[in-house]
């Protein structure tokens, strides 16, 4: 009787033992659980956080530097934009002031453009064209394509083009209407004295849709926007990349 | 007896669709999230293509959406965090389901950017809206499965102890 009472206290103190060890290790499992669902998160988190700095990094803009090269328009509707005497390497940028693909790359890598320009080792050619087939995009385009035609100065014209790329319309909707034009004209400093009147007749839209085809035509242009050095078209991938740009721009001019 | 028989056979087969689950949401997420990275670009382009979010912000889920995308897809293929990666993932998926059904509603004839490129379709190219929709509402369900029946088979959840229904040690437990 009283060894098997023994036995059961003895037996008692042991199961309360075992039950304390395994209290602490559960309480040590938990901590280890904690500590791995953390880590693992945080390392997840850490992750999407270096992969959107690396985005943002391989798309980040270049500051404006100084003065802009001297921009001249031509009488077929394009713009150069260079320094005196510096003659290549020539880019060539066909675009379309509806494109919104068009309107990235000018947030993008539009400064850029404007820095080599100014720093003599480019000749940028802007090339506005009309590439839309369908309403409402087609007139919207033709309409800011008209417009970019009713401005004489050079200086006026790449700031009335930055205001429309700056300013545009959704592809679903009737956008650069004669009145924002005509606005937009006013805040790029727009002297030329029949600008409004211009605009608001719409008489070169004949000449840019001409322009658009014959010049889609000899360059097979099948999407914008699209910009060639040299004559070659330039990878997408540097196109929006501000850095890799320069690098192959300026590797040409060598 | 006859009617209980199924039961077990279900039970066990549980952890196994929620593997099949991971695999295919996280591998989807992957392939999109990876077509998608090298040009950020073209991301940004595509979310802005929706009109649904003002600019600043269309830029920045642009960046984020590739990388966000493979993580998480990482995540529920290895079987990691299994829980909140699938809530993720089948909240994203539900995002572009929303997407998808408001560029149909308001007539915006766009590529969904779902696999890289996006934006506006050229001419003679028709949006296949019903096919994203159906394919992305199916991928919610699947995230869905996961959220309720993690972390499934082959799960570094499992072979850690990390949380969920069904990992091995659980069954053993009195």
């Amino acid at each position: 009787m009283s060894k098997g009472e023994r036995t059961k206290t003895k037996s008692q103190s042991a199961r309360d033992k075992i039950k304390a060890q395994q209290a602490a290790q559960r309480a040590r499992d938990k901590r280890r659980k904690t500590v791995t669902y953390v880590t693992a998160g945080a390392v997840a988190v850490a992750a999407v956080g270096l992969g959107v700095w690396y985005a943002a990094s391989i798309s980040r803009s270049e500051e404006a530097t100084g003065a802009l090269a001297p921009v001249t328009v031509q009488p077929d509707g394009t713009a150069v934009m260079a320094q005196s005497g510096v003659t290549a390497p020539v880019v060539d940028i066909y675009e379309d002031f509806q494109c919104p693909a068009c309107k990235e790359l000018e947030r993008v890598s539009g400064q850029t453009f404007k820095n080599l320009a100014a720093e003599g080792k480019a000749k940028v050619v802007y090339h506005p064209i009309t590439i839309f087939s369908q309403e409402p995009t087609k007139s919207n385009s033709v309409r800011a394509g008209n417009a970019a035609r009713c401005v004489a100065d050079g200086k006026q014209w790449l700031a009335f083009h930055d205001l429309l790329f700056k300013n545009q319309p959704s592809e679903t909707e009737e956008g650069f209407k004669v009145d924002q034009l005509k606005q937009w004209g006013k805040d790029a400093g727009v002297s030329s004295p029949d600008f409004d009147q211009c605009v608001t007749s719409n008489k070169n839209a004949e000449a840019h849709l001409a322009y658009s085809k014959k010049i889609s035509d000899e360059q097979k242009l099948d999407h914008t926007p699209t910009v060639k050095l040299n004559g070659t078209e330039i990878d997408n991938q540097v196109l929006f990349s501000p850095s890799q740009l320069r690098d192959e721009i300026t590797g040409a001019a060598k | 007896m006859a009617a209980s028989l199924p039961l077990p056979w279900a039970r066990s087969a549980i952890p196994w669709v929620t593997t099949v689950a991971r695999l295919v949401l996280g591998g989807v997420l992957i392939a999109a999230g990876a077509l998608k990275i090298g040009n950020p670009a073209d991301s940004v382009v595509a979310v802005k293509a929706y009109q649904l979010l003002p600019e600043s912000i269309a830029v920045a889920v642009g960046y984020a959406l590739p990388i966000v995308e493979i993580v998480v897809g990482v995540l529920l293929v290895v079987g990691l965090l299994t829980r909140v990666a699938a809530v993720i993932a089948a909240l994203l998926m539900f995002a572009f389901v929303f997407g998808i059904g408001w560029a149909w509603a308001n007539g915006l004839r766009i590529d969904c950017g779902c696999f890289g490129g996006g934006g506006q379709l050229g001419v003679g190219q028709e949006p296949a809206y019903l096919l994203d929709i159906l394919r992305d509402f199916g991928l919610v369900l699947l995230g869905a499965w996961a959220v309720r029946f993690p972390p499934g088979r082959f799960a570094l959840d499992g072979a850690l102890g990390l949380g969920g229904d069904t990992h091995d040690d659980d069954e053993g437990d009195h």
